[in-house]
């Protein structure tokens, strides 16, 4: 195979028309990642939360509106950011704000669900020890409840950033001119060597994605082997569930 | 806000709809079945055969989709032999009993191959996820009772995990209707390709997306339903024995 394709656009593939353009490639493929990444924690951490503690009709809207994003393609909400808040609203949407919206709304109302899973999972027995102790609900929550809850719902947290290294390729469908755009650019200038150039890409994205895990992987089991003998988090299953 | 959609559009986005479903529905049968025979060939005896399922499901689990679509409809193109592409490209019709099949076009060969080699990775996860969750002893009765290790595998270990694998299967196919969109980057008309022409047309934009989110979250809501059903008329049926 003629790999000269790849190594003749490395540096266009990695980072775009930088410094004389604007960043691109690669380097602005990990600039989404991180940004989403951030906002889609946030939000799954509120929206988590907001699960946890309300009750009623609150409760039921709080599920739809998750149950949308959880329900519809990426793609469809990059759509419904890109193409209809400027019709709505009359401003002008840029295509890279657009993304990283539909990114983090998505990866927000995944992560509202691990959350809430993890809330759940530390069990009711520190909640009432916490309020037992004279703590309002607000604090329990969170000096109680949360730094536990971290522990368990921390693989979901990664799970769903691989993912979202993933997704950000989906900015290609509006122009933004990350990894997978510039891929097609290159591909659709030369039409020769697609193969080279999409194993090429797909393996950048594959050392990205690995390197998340394995890092956040070894990270996570050298802190929970550290922190399990000062801090045994058992859940006494409860009769009748 | 605006007029509705002319009934010719309202068409567009239906038969659209019709080759999401398709292609989805297509995707599952053979991803389920090749998920299947991937998750046995990653507790296989011969460590080649492990190590070389092991590295399919990081190769296709760790690089976004888009991407892998590219490569084969783009690269497969180059890769494969002419007279392969010759027949691929040309149409093809199979008489069967009153209906005529119709061979689809190269994008939906190139989406369906692309969506199955993608979520036959995940559904092995979840299949493998499913026979780790039978408990050892389960293996170590059926041996007491003699049955050999084919044997106990067919009968008592798999319908085991089988069960423990269901609602996850469901919720990959869900994941399956959601992806299938990312095909309208290769050119193949399913609905959030037919949404965007049918904007691009119009200028309707709420209604264009509006109909294919709402039917986005139709399809996900009769796998839901599906699910529910399925686990419940199992759990019935163990309840009576």
């Amino acid at each position: 195979m003629d790999w000269s394709v790849v190594t003749g656009n490395l540096p266009y593939l990695l980072v775009g028309a930088f410094p004389d353009g604007p960043l691109g490639g690669a380097a602005l493929t990990l600039v989404l990642a991180v940004v989403s990444a951030l906002a889609s924690a946030a939000i799954g951490v509120a929206g988590g939360i907001a699960l946890a503690m309300s009750r009623g009709v609150v409760r039921i809207v709080l599920l739809a509106v998750i149950g949308f994003f959880r329900a519809i393609p990426v793609l469809m909400l990059i759509f419904w950011t890109y193409f209809l808040l400027p019709v709505l609203f009359h401003i002008d949407v840029p295509a890279l704000a657009a993304v990283v919206c539909a990114l983090s709304l998505i990866g927000g109302a995944y992560l509202a669900h691990s959350v809430h899973a993890g809330i759940v999972a530390v069990g009711e027995g520190q909640w009432q020890a916490g309020l037992s102790v004279g703590l309002t609900r607000m604090q329990a929550l969170r000096d109680v409840l949360l730094p536990q809850a971290f522990r368990i719902m921390a693989p979901s947290f990664v799970n769903q950033w691989v993912s979202l290294i993933k997704d950000t390729s989906l900015a290609y469908i509006v122009g933004v001119g990350e990894l997978s755009f510039v891929a097609t650019q290159i591909n659709n200038r030369l039409m020769i060597y697609p193969a080279q150039i999409f194993l090429f890409v797909g393996f950048v994205y594959l050392v990205l994605c690995t390197a998340l895990d394995r890092t956040a992987t070894y990270w996570l089991t050298r802190h929970a082997s550290a922190a399990r003998p000062r801090v045994s988090v058992t859940t006494q299953p409860v009769p009748g569930e | 806000m605006q007029a509705w959609l002319a009934p010719k559009y309202l068409m567009w986005l239906w038969q659209g709809f019709g080759v999401t479903v398709w292609l989805a529905f297509t995707t599952a049968l053979a991803a389920t079945a090749a998920g299947f025979v991937l998750a046995i060939a990653r507790n296989a005896r011969l460590g080649a055969v492990r190590g070389a399922a092991a590295a399919y499901v990081v190769a296709f689990r760790n690089t976004p989709l888009l991407v892998q679509l590219f490569f084969w409809y783009f690269g497969a193109a180059t890769l494969l032999p002419d007279s392969v592409m010759q027949w691929l490209n040309a149409p093809h019709a199979v008489q069967l009993a009153v209906f005529s099949v119709r061979w689809p076009s190269f994008e939906f060969v190139a989406g369906w191959v692309g969506l199955t080699c993608y979520s036959t990775a995940f559904i092995a996860e979840e299949f493998r996820a499913g026979l780790r969750g039978v408990p050892a002893a389960q293996h170590h009765a059926a041996a007491a009772l003699g049955l050999t290790p084919l044997q106990a595998f067919r009968f008592v270990v798999l319908p085991q995990a089988v069960r423990i694998s269901i609602p996850p299967l469901f919720g990959q196919y869900m994941n399956i209707v959601k992806n299938s969109s990312l095909t309208m980057a290769i050119g193949l008309a399913e609905l959030s390709y037919a949404s965007r022409q049918v904007e691009t047309e119009t200028f309707k934009t709420f209604a264009a997306f509006g109909i294919a989110t709402v039917l986005y979250i139709g399809a996900v809501a009769v796998i839901e339903a599906t699910a529910h059903t399925v686990t419940h008329a199992r759990a019935r049926s163990f309840a009576r024995r």
